[in-house]
């Protein structure tokens, strides 16, 4: 399956929605088959904050470990976010080459 | 050709300030009104307004200092408003020549700074509710300020022991701890000090007596401890 992020906004920065995120996309996942990865589409999104993320990448990668892959993506604060959320967890998340 | 002058009430929407405090800044000389052939109505030209809103610096340390009235328009009150006025900031800078792809990470600062005043000062302002976010592109300059309850009662709340502004800011600065334990938070401005050591941005920050300036092109995070106390938090973010 194949979330683009954008469907929540372009500009993802307070923790507050990232919370309500990732309980609106709790109905969708219980969809996901237990065989399937979840892949997160970033095009479209402009700012994703470190605050956003953890509220929302953080619980889906507890939830999902290797089967939530990060597709490629060339915004800066994709990249920043991501490396601070990965040394913050100390776990790594599956990026698609 | 004469100026257009903008009547008392036209300036006041301008500001986003009511006339009482226009009449009050004349009087006290802080803002001083053009009166026509000696009569009583007040007039300002467009250009000292514009001159006038642009020291977002003493706008936002006289707030948190001396809790001063500034322009209403850099008022946010709920971070609603804030994340509305950030999205309309980030329009603009993405259109500025060389931020095409920086301008991302400007947001993230600024989202961060931001929304950690209002999550750590969420049912729990001492007075005035909500930040002071105004900004010039042109000149690069970005001023976020709250009359919350600054770093040192936030993170005592999970670490008692903290001694001073100086060490609690260093702690907010590079390690992972939250001022809302048990929630798991706090990595926010750990990545707005990497960024800033990374890119061609400076940073200037306050909270109580601890200032933290990171700025030209030999960054090192250090935090000192400065000559005033202030209320909440100040930082000024140029690029």
């Amino acid at each position: 399956m194949k979330l683009q992020l954008e469907k929540f906004g372009k500009t993802l920065i307070s923790r507050e929605l990232g919370s309500e995120a990732f309980k609106a996309f709790q109905p969708t996942l219980r969809e996901l088959p237990k065989n399937e990865g979840l892949e997160i589409d970033f095009s479209g999104v402009f700012t994703l904050s470190p605050s956003w993320a953890d509220e929302f990448l953080s619980p889906l990668l507890n939830q999902l470990d290797e089967r939530l892959v990060l597709l490629p993506s060339d915004n800066l604060s994709v990249h920043a976010t991501i490396r601070i959320l990965e040394e913050a967890n100390k776990q790594s998340f599956k990026m698609q080459p | 050709m004469e100026e257009k002058l903008l009547t008392i009430s036209q300036a006041a929407e301008y500001l986003g300030v009511s006339l009482n405090t226009l009449r009050r800044w004349d009087e006290s000389g802080k803002l001083v009104a053009i009166k026509k052939d000696g009569g009583t109505h007040r007039y300002y030209r467009e250009k000292d307004l514009e001159i006038f809103t642009s020291d977002l610096m003493r706008f936002a340390s006289e707030w948190i200092q001396d809790g001063i009235e500034f322009p209403g328009t850099f008022y946010c009150p709920t971070s609603s408003i804030f994340n509305a006025r950030l999205t309309k900031m980030e329009s603009a800078l993405m259109q500025k020549p060389g931020f095409e792809k920086l301008y991302s990470l400007i947001v993230l600062i600024a989202g961060e700074i931001g929304d950690n005043s209002f999550a750590h000062n969420l049912g729990k302002w001492p007075d005035t509710a909500g930040i002071f976010f105004g900004y010039d592109l042109a000149k690069g300059i970005i001023v976020l300020a709250d009359r919350g309850l600054g770093i040192l009662e936030t993170l005592r709340q999970v670490r008692p022991e903290l001694p001073s502004h100086v060490v609690a800011v260093e702690v907010a600065f590079t390690e992972f701890i939250s001022g809302r334990a048990p929630e798991k938070r706090g990595n926010g401005l750990k990545l707005v000090r990497e960024v800033i050591t990374n890119q061609p941005f400076d940073l200037f920050y306050i909270s109580g007596d601890a200032e933290v300036r990171m700025k030209g092109s030999d960054k090192v995070f250090r935090v000192t401890r400065g000559q005033r106390i202030v209320r909440g938090c100040l930082a000024k973010i140029e690029f």
